[in-house]
């Protein structure tokens, strides 16, 4: 079930908040974890099994993770030694164990697609193991708890990964109150209106060029498309993450926001820090440090990277094209780091040349979401020959472009605006007075309105 | 804010039950639409009789019935199929086709299984199939190849289909184009989708038809219907749509287009749009043509694979050819083309 769906927003939610709303505070927990599990089934009812097996395995091995060892008598070192070894050993099997299952459905192997949100799930479970591992996280003894935490419906099928520590006091204790449901009401307002009012519509014009076809489109719309498509996967995303953070607050948590105006960095390093940030925190805590970070020298730093995009490519998906597209990032960000060592980040810092790394993220940025989108090589060489028009074109149509901007030019602009800081300042400054909350209600039912609309219609692109 | 989202939930879901609330007002909308063409008709059918009574005033026996919107091509001298006033299907719709009423046509057409009220005997220029370049494997119809100037006078009108023909045909400049997204056959006349030079406000397809004549229309329309009504009731509206063109265009021949099939893959996708459904109301279309004034072709066989679909490499969501796949269907067209000496 989609949180932008008639079922969720008009049946769901309200039932499950009534519900959870009466619910004494010790049933909370209790409630919580059975809603997501039917929100779960809504989706993917054949797979509900492989979650509750994971968040049960994942229990035990948690606990036994965390034992300590009561130690007495002789060889208390050799004991000791013995004791850790197994650890690391249980550690080992775990996250094997853990990433195996995903890797398979990943791969393919597991014939009938993957799992909703195994993705999202099995690196919860993982930092959670890593880090009472480490003892940084003390065990969770409630079943209740951590499944709770696991498989909450905010933010189970895409995150964000929050890590245990941070909705760990939530989960003993929070506060279910009018003020929170409407502040989360207005969060997720403003994501249902990035998704459904931006995302949703940008998205029509990108799938009107695949249905032409690569080989049929010119230049200036293959530059419009993919624009169009950087903009869309910003809103979907960005709209979901505000969606299940507006919905983890209605309930009393807070969840780790993802991102932050990505679109306005200078650089692909500083981009990546702001686009789904808690991935990015993921990679970074639980690969890129325990490999040494920085601190080991550039060379072993470049290899650290590369380990870091390569897994980060491979999570995304399993065809080559995002091998392409992890590994563009890695090279322009290791490049990024040698020209900063050379000092040409001083260059730009001053007046009018501070535009050039905007100019010049953007560029790579949308090339690199073409290699993310495009997952047929021969049509991605095709795409990318159009927008820089190496490639002969077939039976182009030489005003495409121009009736895109007829059509999406408004959409893309009010896209272009969105991407800035300066939509979310005033949704922030206006959010808590009357007329910014009279705008909320009727944006609101603007998408509820559409939804309806093209719910009526089999085809996610209306008609034909 | 809650308390608004609230109540409307509340309103939506209870009051006024959203789910079931958006059916009726479907219902009420498609009967608003039906009462409309109804009147429309009716429109017609008076304009007709004031036709036919100026022109044939002195013949007897001629029910003014027989005015089902596609005798309008009394006015070249009186018909046959009105004459006798029983196989008038009319409005209704329903007795299309059944009706074998074995009026054959002069010439050496041979219409197989024409509806005679359908075909309304044109007094058509003498020479029908004169020095024939190409035969055509449809009883006998003789088909030329022809060049782009073909489609010089020529209007296509249709769904999405044709807007790819449009955008992707190289027939921009050479013929009009009366096509949009979304466009139904029930929808056809009223909806607002021709651009006219130097005006803002597009025009309705009725109005266009009326400003300008033309000698060929290729009507490619359908897809977006299957999911409404069944093959009878679709044929109905759709007959009643070529006779109303017929009677806009009194010199054109009309071109029906079998439905565009889609890929096996999206056919067995579960909802209606699958190929069976596809197969049975062209089946059903093919009989609308009379080979005389009206021409069935069906390009499927062009671009399908073995599996009964839309070749699958040609098309991106299974029902839109690729901008470089349009050719063929271009292609097809201008290897079955009519040509009557006097157009």
């Amino acid at each position: 079930m989609e949180f932008s769906s008639i079922e969720f927003l008009l049946c769901f939610l309200p039932l499950f908040l009534l519900l959870y709303g009466v619910t004494p505070r010790y049933m909370k927990n209790f409630v919580l974890l059975t809603g997501s599990l039917v929100f779960y089934a809504f989706g993917e009812p054949e797979y509900l099994w492989l979650l509750i097996v994971s968040v049960s395995v994942n229990y035990f091995l948690g606990l036994h993770l965390a034992r300590g060892a009561r130690l007495k008598g002789k060889d208390k070192k050799q004991k000791k030694k013995n004791f850790e070894y197994k650890r690391k050993i249980l550690l080992a099997v775990a996250v094997v164990g853990n990433i195996g299952v995903l890797a398979v459905f990943k791969s393919g192997i597991g014939a009938g697609g993957l799992p909703l949100g195994i993705s999202y799930y099995t690196f919860r479970i993982l930092s959670y193991l890593i880090d009472v591992y480490k003892g940084e996280e003390t065990k969770e003894t409630s079943f209740l708890r951590l499944a709770a935490y696991i498989a909450m419906f905010p933010q189970l099928l895409s995150g964000p990964i929050s890590r245990y520590g941070e909705v760990r006091g939530a989960l003993y204790e929070r506060e279910f109150s009018a003020k929170n449901i409407q502040a989360g009401l207005e969060i997720f307002t403003l994501g249902l209106v990035y998704k459904v009012l931006l995302a949703d519509r940008l998205g029509i014009l990108w799938r009107e060029v695949q249905v032409t076809g690569f080989e049929s489109i010119s230049t200036p719309l293959a530059w419009i498309a993919a624009v169009a498509y950087s903009m869309k996967l910003y809103f979907d995303f960005n709209g979901y993450s505000l969606m299940a953070v507006g919905l983890g607050q209605m309930l009393g948590f807070s969840l780790p926001s993802n991102f932050k105006n990505p679109y306005m960095a200078s650089s692909v390093r500083n981009f990546y820090r702001r686009w789904h940030m808690t991935l990015g925190q993921w990679f970074c805590r639980y690969v890129y440090v325990p490999l040494g970070g920085n601190r080991k020298g550039e060379w072993r730093t470049l290899f650290n990277l590369l380990c870091v995009w390569l897994l980060t490519a491979v999570w995304h998906g399993s065809t080559p094209n995002f091998l392409i597209w992890g590994m563009m990032l890695w090279f322009l960000i290791v490049m990024e780091r040698q020209l900063g060592r050379l000092g040409m980040g001083k260059l730009f810092s001053w007046g009018i040349l501070k535009v050039i790394p905007h100019f010049y993220l953007w560029f790579v940025i949308v090339i690199s979401w073409m290699c993310f989108a495009i997952t047929d090589l021969s049509q991605l060489e095709m795409y990318l020959g159009r927008m820089f028009g190496v490639t002969e074109g077939i039976r182009v149509g030489t005003g495409d472009w121009r009736k895109a901007l007829m059509n999406y030019g408004v959409l893309l602009a009010v896209g272009g605006l969105a991407c800035t800081p300066a939509v979310e300042k005033l949704f922030r400054k206006l959010k808590d007075r009357l007329p910014g909350m009279l705008l909320l209600i009727i944006l609101f039912w603007i998408c509820v309105w559409r939804l309806q609309v093209e719910g009526q219609n089999p085809f996610m692109y209306r008609d034909f | 804010m809650i308390v608004w989202v609230a109540a409307g939930i509340i309103y939506l879901s209870v009051v006024d039950q959203w789910q079931v609330y958006a059916k009726p007002l479907g219902q009420i909308k498609s009967w608003y639409e039906g009462i409309k063409q109804d009147l429309r008709q009716a429109g017609n059918v008076r304009a007709e009789e004031d036709l036919f009574w100026n022109v044939v005033s002195g013949t007897d026996g001629i029910t003014v019935s027989g005015a089902d919107g596609s005798t309008v091509s009394g006015t070249e001298g009186i018909t046959v199929s009105g004459a006798d006033g029983s196989a008038l299907p009319g409005e209704d719709g329903t007795g299309e086709s059944e009706s074998g009423n074995p009026v054959m046509p002069e010439g050496d057409v041979a219409a197989p299984t024409g509806d005679p009220a359908e075909a309304p005997e044109t007094g058509n220029p003498a020479g029908q199939g004169v020095s024939p370049e190409t035969e055509g494997s449809d009883g006998g119809l003789v088909y030329h190849t022809v060049e782009d100037d073909y489609f010089a006078d020529a209007v296509f009108i249709g769904d999405s289909r044709t807007v790819g023909m449009f955008e992707y045909g190289g027939l921009e400049e050479t013929a009009d184009f009366y096509a949009s997204t979304g466009l139904t056959v029930y929808k056809l006349f009223d909806s607002e989708i021709v651009a006219v030079e130097g005006q803002r406000k597009k025009i309705s397809v009725e109005e266009a038809l009326l400003q300008k004549s033309y000698a060929k229309i290729y009507l490619m329309i359908g897809i977006n219907e299957m999911g409404t009504g069944t093959v009878e009731s679709f044929v109905a509206a759709y007959k009643e749509a070529v006779d109303h063109l017929l009677e806009l265009q009194p010199d054109a021949i009309l071109y029906i287009q079998g439905i565009i099939k889609v890929t096996t893959e999206r056919s067995q996708q579960g909802d209606y749009i699958n190929n069976e459904g596809i197969e049975a109301r062209n089946e059903a279309l093919s009989q609308l043509a009379d080979n005389e004034r009206v021409f069935y072709l069906d390009v499927n066989p062009e671009i399908c694979d073995d599996t009964g679909g839309m070749e699958a490499s040609y098309t991106f969501d299974g029902v839109h050819l690729k901008a470089q796949y349009i050719d063929i269907w271009k292609n097809f067209l201008k290897e079955h083309a009519v040509v009557y000496e006097s157009y």
